[in-house]
């Protein structure tokens, strides 16, 4: 179901992208270049093209594996590319920690996190970062998500 | 102290397990009325009530054992004063309640409560409460804790009030909402609307206040409650991370957790939300921090060492210093009302469970099997606590458990419960 949605996502880029190429002609004039895309469009891109939004902890570390900043380096790329976005790294901790410091181990990986995207020259101003502590199950991780852009909010519609 | 053997038939239903020691047995004849005519036949109704509550309360515990209350052992109020004793020594009691319930001309009632030992034929306490009639239960419990508190030099946890994380719905759907009760899971009541994720609540010492966790903001932030006016505010304005919070016991302060950067530290600030002071300043994470009961010292848990391990440091934060050495991870340390033990949740080979230890990490204790225990909290009387245990599917509920080593009790919520939090005795 995702995947299908996904695919059908970057097949209207590929087109959109395609109707501006001198040469081709369309039924209908091309729509105005957007100034910016909307935001699911941005995420399902995002998420292509960096091969994932999310990287993983060993339980119990806030370390970067070699795996994470192979992927968060993909991210970097590719927010270097989109100056526009803003992104809120949102961190998990372990589902069989205590309430409190498992709290404290999301942020931690979410502050790891956004610090390697800093350290590859993301601007720090795009890039907050959060908790969900064990509140949302599944595994150690931080997610990086694009979020509505506070500078041009009539752009993008609000994160589902 | 008695042997159950000596229990009369009347009060099968109290009998005291097999292993636990013995409790102290108390009669309670039914309380009376001065009042007469059609107000003295209400008061005598309600008194009924408050009888039969104040045994109910009694028989929760683990050191008294209440004979069932009998309509035949109607006093006058007269005798209320001057009980005869040796009725109650036959039956086997040590101690009993006499009282009586008054209606006033504003409405209110005034409830007066004695307690007596039985073998010495001497009043060991006496307590007036004038409440509205709708607080009828407060004042019963009242009476409770005078008897409770007259027999074991403890506080009675009765007039107490729990707060707690009321969850509903899975996945997505997932709803938190703090919930408020008296301690016997009346006068239930949720405080927040569930609109967004909330956690750790916290009530001050008066239960007129509660500190929590809200995601409203976007990230997990300290705010506080004022219950009887539903107004909120965030504890500290700067856009930090803030969790954890703790009341001191004079309920001037609040401790709690703050992340600056990558790093959780304790801070301290007047619960009014001024002068935020830090505590810690170790790179690792320090979090859950507990005063103590004269408000001098705060233990806390921090995994400076590699894994998380409980610490007392002095209020300003100096004399740091380790206490768990048990060879498992130690966390969501709470210090006892009484100040002599330390309750906290055990973390080992994938199980968590709930223990106590003395301030200085001796006499560690493992109360609770777990596999899935957490966030324990004391009575006031420090011989109970509260905690939270996860089933198999990860739905939590409240569980009591008393220090005597009987299995835990489950609380009856409405909806699965977590981070449950005991108020001290209330005024």
């Amino acid at each position: 179901m995702r995947k299908s949605v996904l695919a059908f996502t970057l097949a209207s880029i590929a087109t959109a992208a395609s109707a501006q190429l001198p040469g081709l002609t369309r039924r209908e004039p091309a729509p105005p270049v957007p100034v910016q895309q909307p935001i699911d469009v941005l995420r399902a891109d995002f998420a292509a093209q960096s091969g994932g939004t999310t990287v993983y902890f060993i339980a119990g570390s806030s370390g970067l594996t070699p795996q994470a900043t192979t992927t968060l380096a993909n991210q970097a790329a590719w927010l270097r590319m989109h100056p526009e976005v803003t992104i809120r790294v949102e961190g998990h901790g372990d589902p069989g920690d205590t309430r409190d410091h498992a709290l404290a181990v999301g942020a931690e990986r979410a502050a790891g996190a956004r610090n390697y995207l800093v350290m590859l020259g993301v601007p720090a101003a795009q890039v907050s970062a959060m908790t969900w502590g064990k509140e949302r199950p599944g595994a150690p991780r931080a997610v990086t998500v694009i979020v509505p852009n506070p500078t041009a909010p009539a752009m993008i519609p609000p994160a589902q | 102290m008695l042997a159950a053997g000596l229990c009369l038939a009347g009060s099968a239903e109290a009998a005291v397990q097999a292993g636990t020691p013995a409790a102290t047995v108390i009669a309670i004849p039914p309380l009376t009325s001065p009042d007469t005519g059609a107000k003295g036949n209400e008061m005598l109704a309600m008194a009924w009530q408050a009888t039969q509550l104040i045994a109910t309360d009694l028989r929760e515990t683990a050191e008294v054992m209440p004979l069932t209350p009998d309509r035949k052992d109607y006093y006058s109020y007269p005798e209320v004063t001057a009980p005869s004793f040796p009725k109650w020594r036959d039956k086997g009691a040590k101690a009993l309640i006499t009282g009586f319930v008054r209606g006033g001309a504003d409405g209110r009632l005034t409830v007066g409560c004695y307690v007596y030992d039985v073998d010495k034929g001497r009043e060991l306490g006496r307590k007036g409460f004038v409440v509205a009639p709708s607080d009828w239960r407060r004042a019963a419990h009242k009476c409770s804790g005078l008897a409770y508190e007259a027999i074991t030099g403890a506080p009675g946890p009765f007039d107490s009030r729990i707060a707690y994380v009321a969850e509903s719905g899975t996945g997505s759907a997932h709803v938190k909402r703090i919930a408020l009760m008296d301690s016997d899971g009346f006068n239930h009541r949720y405080v927040t609307a569930g609109d967004t994720i909330v956690l750790s609540p916290h009530l001050s010492p008066k239960a007129n206040r509660l500190a929590f966790v809200s995601f409203d903001g976007g990230i997990p932030q300290v705010r506080i409650l004022d219950i009887a006016s539903h107004e909120q505010r965030p504890l500290v304005g700067n856009g930090a991370m803030t969790f954890a919070p703790h009341y001191s016991p004079d309920g001037s302060k609040i401790v709690f957790s703050m992340m600056l950067g990558a790093n959780s530290d304790i801070y301290v600030v007047n619960a009014n939300g001024a002068f935020p002071q830090r505590l810690t300043t170790s790179p690792a994470i320090d979090t859950d921090p507990s005063f103590s009961p004269d408000g001098s010292k705060i233990v806390f848990e921090s995994d400076r060492s590699g894994s998380q391990q409980l610490y007392v440091m002095n209020a300003d934060g100096s004399n740091e210093r380790r206490i768990s050495f048990g060879g498992a991870w130690y966390a969501a340390p709470e210090w006892s009302p009484d100040g002599t033990l330390i309750a906290f949740t055990r973390r080992s080979a994938g199980a968590r469970q709930i223990g106590t230890m003395n301030p200085d990490g001796t006499g560690e204790k493992t109360l609770t099997r777990g596999p899935a225990d957490d966030s324990p909290s004391w009575a006031a009387s420090s011989r109970e606590i509260m905690f939270e245990r996860a089933d198999a599917s990860g739905r939590p509920a409240l569980f009591r458990l008393t220090l005597d080593g009987s299995d835990p009790r489950r609380m009856n919520t409405p909806q699965a419960g977590s981070d449950p939090d005991w108020s001290g005795s209330i005024d």
